[in-house]
């Protein structure tokens, strides 16, 4: 009896070390076919290998996979903004650092998680319009994600997406503008983008200025749509709403007055918002002040 | 493995520049205000019928460029009746006679006085931009209630020139005597 359960284990042991040198062989095979340029086969014995329990820990599998990952990106889907083999390869650089306990490759690792992120945030950045955003969005917060890697300075991945939070939002308040009536959910997330930007840094002078503006030009296209039709209760209510915007446009444009008291452009804001507000003399003393950095240029 | 290539984060910079603001935005804002109000009072006022005959004449004493050009861009898609609208930039008290409406921005203020005296026996509306120009022979002043746009009116000021004022202008205006 004993010896029979001896012999049992010791052909386990064997089926056991025969499949994790086949799968080990799969590796072997994929680095292979990679060295010979043959990509899909390369993709196929490494697919294999990461899928089977014996080599799906093995963070040197994972590496392989990463760097045949980013070949095929290379080769063939450089100019897809949406490249799955991108993605392929940050995933498995990813799973390789952390199944790494060796650190061997970790470095390389991290190099190319920061070529290939880096792709993602210049991919991201070359689809800001009107058609390509949602890539842009896609691309930008996978480059967040695998930036981690590279750079986990909070302050650093902050500073990226204040930068573009941005571009978003000025991207949403052109599109809005090309079509003030029909694109109105563009303003809302122009507001949305900075108010973003204002909960990582309040003392952002472009978000505060071009948060004010928004409201500001919202405002003034209030009145400015409205027939000459109308009637003076329904005028009434134009004003009402305008004032509040106006209102809400004050704040933002005081802060970044408070923050670069000589910029030329917050200056013109306040002076525009206090004469809608019929608050003259304050709109003047804005014009006034102005007026004194013109002459001083 | 393979050689890496070196690759930079391209600059977001240029695309975040927003598009910076234009003062006389608040103007024409302002002025399309004003515009409506006239318009409104064009409807709500009622003239003599020899004064229901050519064009409908808006005299501006003073410059606003802002206004004259809303007042224009009004003139020509709207009409008082069968009237078409003309815009006047009169620079001196006798022009305000041959106008329906005569409107003395806040500089000209201290015009009124002869204003008044060039009108008489006309049927020429008045209406001013100054506090207390209601009290001193406007027929309608413009003020700002709590940072709003609103209208004094004073009733004998506009009868007096044979011009009829509807109720709903009297309630909807601060009336003052």
């Amino acid at each position: 009896m004993l010896n029979l359960k001896r012999t049992v284990c010791l052909a386990m042991l064997l089926v056991t070390a025969a499949l994790a040198e086949a799968q080990q062989s799969k590796v072997s095979a994929a680095y292979s076919f990679f060295q010979q340029d043959q990509l899909d086969s390369a993709k196929a014995c490494i697919d294999a290998a990461v899928k089977h329990p014996e080599t799906s820990a093995n963070g040197q599998a994972w590496y392989l996979r990463g760097f045949i990952y980013k070949s095929v990106y290379n080769k063939l889907e450089k100019g897809n903004k949406l490249s799955p083999s991108r993605l392929e390869a940050l995933a498995s650089f990813k799973k390789s650092i952390a199944l790494d306990t060796t650190q061997e490759n970790v470095q390389e690792c991290i190099k190319n998680v920061k070529y290939l992120a880096t792709t993602l945030y210049n991919d991201a950045a070359a689809s800001l319009d009107s058609i390509d955003y949602k890539i842009a969005i896609g691309n930008f917060e996978k480059f967040k994600e695998y930036y981690l890697l590279v750079d986990p300075t909070p302050a650093n991945i902050a500073q990226k997406d204040i930068a573009f939070s941005l571009a978003m939002a000025s991207l949403y308040t052109k599109i809005f503008e090309s079509d003030r009536k029909g694109k109105t959910e563009f303003l809302k997330l122009a507001k949305d983008a900075y108010n973003k930007i204002l909960s990582i840094d309040p003392n952002n002078i472009g978000a505060n200025y071009n948060m004010g503006i928004l409201y500001y030009n919202q405002a003034v296209n209030l009145i400015n749509q409205s027939d000459y039709d109308l009637d003076i209760v329904a005028l009434n209510d134009i004003q009402d709403n305008s004032i509040n915007l106006f209102k809400e446009s004050l704040p933002f444009m005081e802060k970044a007055y408070e923050l670069d008291p000589k910029r030329r452009e917050t200056l013109l804001g306040l002076s525009g918002i206090y004469f809608s507000l019929n608050e003259f003399e304050k709109s003047n003393m804005y014009k006034l002040k102005l007026e004194e950095l013109e002459k001083q240029k | 493995m393979k050689k890496l290539l070196f690759i930079l984060l391209l600059p977001l910079v240029l695309l975040t520049q927003s598009a910076a603001v234009r003062l006389d935005q608040s103007e024409e804002a302002g002025a399309r205000i004003k515009a409506i109000y006239i318009y409104n009072f064009t409807k709500y006022i009622e003239w003599p019928a020899e004064y229901k005959e050519g064009n409908f004449v808006i005299g501006v004493y003073g410059t606003s460029i802002p206004l004259l050009n809303e007042l224009n861009k009004m003139a020509a898609s709207k009409t008082v009746g069968s009237q078409k609208m003309e815009i006047k930039n009169i620079t001196a008290a006798a022009e305000a006679a041959q106008c329906h409406i005569v409107y003395i921005l806040a500089d000209n203020s201290s015009q009124l006085a002869d204003v008044v005296g060039k009108i008489k026996g006309k049927s020429t509306l008045i209406v001013t931009d100054k506090p207390g120009m209601a009290k001193l022979g406007a027929g309608i002043n413009f003020s700002v209630v709590e940072n709003k746009q609103k209208i004094e009116l004073n009733r004998a000021n506009i009868e007096k020139y044979k011009l009829k004022v509807a109720s709903t202008l009297v309630e909807m205006a601060v009336q003052v005597k």
